[in-house]
């Protein structure tokens, strides 16, 4: 009985309680058919969008905040002390503190955005800014106790800064809607999709890829030293694009820093696509057609990105841009929850369960595959929509993502649903577990 | 009463009387888990394992279920998480 105790506590220990990654992840979830439903009414704005206060700016951010940083606080709160041998800070209250902050502030921002009420846009920044300095304690706790996983680590402390940089250039941006003088808008604006997308979400990206990757394919680590090279040209990449967007370096260092951050993409993906290649479990399914799919949007969005910057594409360049990063950010995160929620409610489920039950018992396969081909549909038709200026597909296309997005959903409860089921049975007597 | 192994590299398997050992204290995730799932694969059923790990493979059992194994801890050296893994029946 005492090996059977210190059994699960051992498993515990680095166990959040279910309820708080789940948490972020349905409200993600929520948050991800709210995007859908307000790009509906944000239409007409999207195939020549060139920023300023409306729906299509909500969308945006209910897309952002509200799915991919939801996603990812709540995956970064359970994977790293799982991957970094240790346990997860004691007490409820401070993950449950950064859910509400940050599901208020979201609301509220994009309701401001909406609205056009820069007051309480504000609100919502403000709110948003505590949670995400709670969430900074909370990932820099697990960071500085990390043991190994070197580039992991790296790439999560450099995420922790890039936060910091959103978090004061959003601020500044916030502020200055409400009257609040701070940075230069376009400075701004350049610091905040730099360190949001490619900064903070494309960091987490690839740190946690090289732990998703190998485990879910059977593959072997990805070379050491091509994973160093990699995060240190993204890190170059990053300095010289943050620098531009503050005029610090020749206006031609940023086209330098997108250069370096699409070799360092492609080194990534190639290391991530060699351990799909030479791992033992081939067919990852759906879900690692839309991974792929998103690795290639975010390169194509680093092309984009550069060919706007020699000037090249000069009238579709923003939306088509703006699409392919949050699109293919969108994406693989999909690709890869449609993996994790499966997987972290067999983890629960099999702590004190009589049988731990399979990732795959837990999968309701028929709404995911129903969400793979609205979801692809969707950003096709996005895609569509803004090379032929279309506000009518634009429609048509957030209609399709809606249905998709409530598809997942559905997986989502039924995989909760059913590992909850298999959490209160009867636990083992003995240290016994499969 | 604690079994005490003889210090092996990370990674490196080999044969005892009570089923094939595999050390992987000292290997960054996913390493363990890939290699104690290749082990099982290549075992196929009939031998039990032994897994000598540094912490709770807290993934690794709905993996094991999935392949038709159970795992148990059993004891180990001090700062060892042990495993035996069978083919459940």
């Amino acid at each position: 009985m005492a090996i059977a105790s210190t059994f699960l506590g051992g498993a515990k220990g680095r166990l959040l309680a279910a309820s708080i990654p789940f948490r972020f992840f349905g409200t993600a979830l929520l948050f991800h058919a709210l995007a859908w439903a307000t790009l509906l009414w944000a239409a007409p704005a999207l195939p020549d969008f060139r920023g300023g206060l409306g729906p299509l700016l909500a969308a945006v951010h209910l897309l952002t905040l509200g799915v991919l940083v939801m996603t990812a606080i709540g995956a970064s709160l359970q994977l790293l002390p799982v991957a970094t041998r240790q346990a997860v800070a004691p007490g409820r209250w401070p993950y449950d503190a950064v859910w509400g902050l940050f599901s208020a502030g979201v609301l509220a921002l994009t309701g401001g955005m909406a609205l056009v009420m820069p007051a309480l846009l504000l609100a919502g920044a403000l709110l948003l800014a505590l949670a995400l300095l709670g969430y900074l304690v909370l990932l820099a706790r697990n960071l500085h106790g990390a043991k190994g996983m070197g580039v992991v680590v790296v790439h999560g402390w450099a995420a922790a800064l890039s936060l910091l940089v959103l978090l004061g250039s959003g601020l500044s941006l916030a502020g200055a809607y409400a009257g609040v003088s701070g940075l230069p808008r376009p400075g701004a604006l350049g610091l905040h999709v730099t360190s949001a997308a490619y900064g903070f979400m494309g960091l987490l990206v690839m740190g946690f890829g090289y732990i998703l990757v190998p485990m879910f394919a059977l593959a072997d680590n990805p070379s050491p030293r091509w994973s160093r090279l990699s995060v240190g040209l993204a890190l170059a990449a990053l300095g010289l694009a943050l620098l531009s967007a503050l005029a610090r370096l020749p206006a031609a260092s940023l086209g330098v820093g997108i250069g370096l951050g699409a070799l360092a993409l492609a080194i990534h993906v190639a290391l991530m696509l060699q351990a799909l290649r030479t791992g033992m479990r081939r067919n990852l399914g759906a879900s690692f057609v839309l991974v792929r799919i998103g690795w290639a949007a975010l390169l194509a969005s680093l092309a984009v990105a550069l060919a706007r910057e020699s000037g090249a594409l000069p009238v579709l360049g923003a939306s088509l841009f703006g699409l392919l990063l949050l699109g293919g950010l969108l994406t693989l995160l999909l690709g890869v929850l449609s993996r994790i929620v499966p997987f972290l409610a067999s983890m629960h489920a099999a702590a004190g369960a009589r049988r731990a039950p399979t990732p795959s018992s837990l999968t309701a396969q028929r709404p995911l595959d129903i969400h793979f081909y609205c979801h692809l549909a969707a950003m096709s038709g996005l895609l569509l929509a803004v090379l032929v200026q279309s506000a009518w597909l634009v429609r048509a296309s957030a209609l399709v993502g809606l249905a998709g997005a409530v598809a997942f959903g559905v997986f989502f409860v039924i995989a909760w649903r059913r590992m909850a089921q298999v959490a209160s049975a009867p636990a083992l007597p003995s240290g016994a577990k499969a | 009463m604690t079994a005490v192994t003889a210090a092996r590299s990370p990674g490196e398997h080999w044969t005892e009387p009570d089923g094939v050992h595999i050390e992987v204290r000292g290997l960054a995730p996913p390493a363990p888990f890939v290699m104690i799932l290749k082990l099982v694969d290549t075992l196929g059923g009939a031998t039990p394992v032994v897994v000598h790990h540094d912490r709770d493979p807290v993934p690794l059992y709905a993996e094991l279920a999935q392949r038709g194994w159970l795992a148990q801890r059993i004891e180990g050296e001090p700062g060892e998480f042990r495993l035996r893994l069978n083919r459940s029946a």
